[in-house]
């Protein structure tokens, strides 16, 4: 079943078409990394997705449905949207961001909250004001705030890229986790961590699908080199693969 | 809850210190006297002028205090304002045409909706500017505020010099521009009260979604939030209560920015509690300055804008720097 698709999507901006003819489909469940060079359209792809942009041509579904025509408030309770940066213009609660987030879905339990910060480890920072934060305890509020609608879709744009590495494995775990029994669809930076952590790879160039395979198959694939314009030496190790980049020689 | 009893009781406390002063100055038991409905002349002076005036100031600076919360939610600006964003100015235009131009409605009607058409339009014009400009932050929108507020202010003072005469006196309009609460008879006090409550009700309805907008316009659409139409329903809902302000209390600046400031640190940042305090804070902050206004030199009266710019002014200075530093 599919839960979220993109039906031959085309989005411009001036001149520059961003999103060129392009269509894609997501299961309910499964870890989807989106992949590609600077420009290849990958914020803009999830931004529509997420239906916080209009495409210039084709749609989006969710379900059976036209995402367009979704009422905004069952659509902020359906998919979860995380963006690249995140700075609140007041320096609100670390309790009162996650109560925005959890407002959007008025089915939830009352102890969602609750549970949401014991489970990213922000119980004793409740009472704490953003700006107090560190990036790592930013990055985990983030989460918590979109996570604690229980959205059935996630979209997250980067979010660990400019955290330390130990923050970045944590929150690409905990995406990439989640798609074992919902939707997570990441744009990943970190070559590495993509092959490492999700199931399926979606590598972006100029605004195309330019492979679209499981993780392991994808590895290998020469198609890898050309949409980032290297060549890849691919090592083996203890936790998977590794990529290493040189310039191409040919 | 501490916060909230604090400011109760400071507005109570402000309301009587208020309503003794004056250049003849009475005392509480006076006071007392003449709410009981003693009919000395005294008694009456007091009841029928002083009273009024001290309680339109409260709600003056109640609707200012409202007024500049929610402004700076809208524009997600500590700095916005009312007074610096061309919309009080815009009400202050209205309100000479309606003072100065003679047309076939009654200027009891004709006054506060001219008023509310000129905040409305002043804001619009500003936040389109700095939209064309490409920087809706605080420097985009404070420069595209004065110069609007300086196109706005030249228009008033052409129509003051070109359509007083001898039946319509400069006097008036003067006081309005100057800031300055009218003392309102009974009724129409009571009017002003009913006016403010129905601001106070609307505002708790934007304060939700004001809290959504503070996360940033992407985040805010994620959680829901039609964003560009809220915007213009918030400004909507801000000009009317500026526009209010200003058609009973003129032009007074920076109330509507001290106020919310004053109140985030009571009562934090969350719009649900900080509209309400910032209009108490507002209503404490007018009361005390107009009381200065009538006592400091008698018999003359300080016009109320002059009191709080001299107050308010330096307090910007400091915001600006600590903003600009940050």
């Amino acid at each position: 079943m599919t839960a979220i698709a993109a039906d031959a999507l085309k989005v411009t901006r001036g001149d520059a078409t961003l999103i060129d003819n392009l269509s894609l489909a997501f299961g309910e469940t499964g870890s989807v990394a989106l992949i590609g060079p600077n420009g290849a359209g990958k914020s803009t792809l999830l931004k529509v997705l997420a239906g916080l942009e209009a495409p210039r041509a084709g749609s989006v579904r969710v379900g059976t449905g036209d995402l367009a025509l979704v009422p905004k408030a069952l659509r902020a309770c359906m998919i979860g949207f995380l963006p690249q940066h995140f700075e609140p213009h007041w320096d609100l609660a670390v309790g009162d961001l996650v109560q925005l987030g959890a407002a959007r879905n008025p089915e939830l339990a009352p102890d969602a909250v609750a549970n949401i910060l014991a489970r990213f480890e922000l119980t004793k920072l409740e009472r704490r004001r953003w700006s107090t934060l560190s990036g790592g305890e930013s990055a985990r509020v983030l989460l918590a705030m979109v996570l604690v609608a229980d959205p059935s879709i996630l979209l997250a744009d980067e979010p660990a890229a400019a955290l330390d590495i130990r923050h970045r494995l944590d929150v690409i775990a905990a995406l990439a986790e989640r798609g074992r029994e919902r939707l997570s669809v990441v744009v990943v930076h970190d070559l590495d961590l993509a092959f490492r952590y999700f199931e399926r790879v979606v590598v972006l160039v100029g605004g195309k699908i330019a492979a679209d395979a499981p993780a392991a198959d994808l590895i290998a694939d020469r198609r890898l080199d050309e949409a980032f314009g290297v060549r890849f030496e691919r090592i083996r190790t203890a936790g998977g693969w590794s990529l290493q980049a040189s310039k191409e020689t040919t | 809850m501490k916060a909230w009893l604090g400011l109760g009781a400071t507005l109570l406390v402000a309301i009587g210190v208020a309503a003794c002063a004056g250049h003849d100055w009475a005392t509480p038991a006076d006071l007392l006297h003449a709410i009981g409905g003693d009919r000395d002349l005294r008694s009456r002076l007091l009841f029928e002028w002083r009273l009024p005036r001290v309680l339109a100031a409260a709600l003056v600076g109640g609707l200012l205090g409202l007024g500049g919360a929610i402004y700076q939610g809208v524009f997600r600006n500590p700095l916005a304002e009312p007074y610096l964003l061309g919309s009080a100015g815009g009400a202050a235009l209205g309100a000479t045409v309606a003072l100065l131009v003679p047309l076939a409605v009654p200027q009891s009607i004709l006054l506060p909706v001219l008023a509310f058409a000129g905040a409305w339009g002043a804001t619009l014009l500003v936040l389109g500017i700095a939209r064309i400009a490409g920087a809706v932050d605080a420097a985009g929108l404070l420069l595209a505020g004065v110069a609007v507020a300086a196109i706005l202010g030249a228009l008033r003072s052409f129509l003051m010099l070109a359509l007083s005469d001898e039946t319509v006196s400069l006097q008036v309009v003067l006081s309005w521009v100057l800031g300055g609460v009218q003392t309102p008879t009974w009724s129409v006090l009571g009017w002003l009260a009913l006016m403010t409550l129905v601001c106070l009700g609307m505002a708790a309805l934007l304060a939700s979604r004001l809290d959504l907008l503070g996360l940033g316009e992407t985040m805010a659409a994620s959680f829901g939030l039609d964003v560009r139409r809220f915007v213009a329903l918030a400004v909507l809902a801000g000009s009317i209560v500026v526009a209010l302000a200003v058609a009973f209390g003129g032009l007074v600046a920076f109330v509507g920015l001290a106020a919310p400031h004053i109140a985030r640190w009571l009562v934090g940042p969350l719009h649900r509690p900080l509209l309400p305090a910032s209009a108490l804070v507002g209503a404490i902050v007018v009361t005390l300055a107009d009381a200065i206004a009538r006592a400091v030199l008698p018999p003359a009266e300080i016009p109320l804008g002059l009191v709080t710019a001299v107050a308010g002014g330096p307090f910007f200075i400091f915001l600006l720097a600590r903003r600009l530093r940050a």
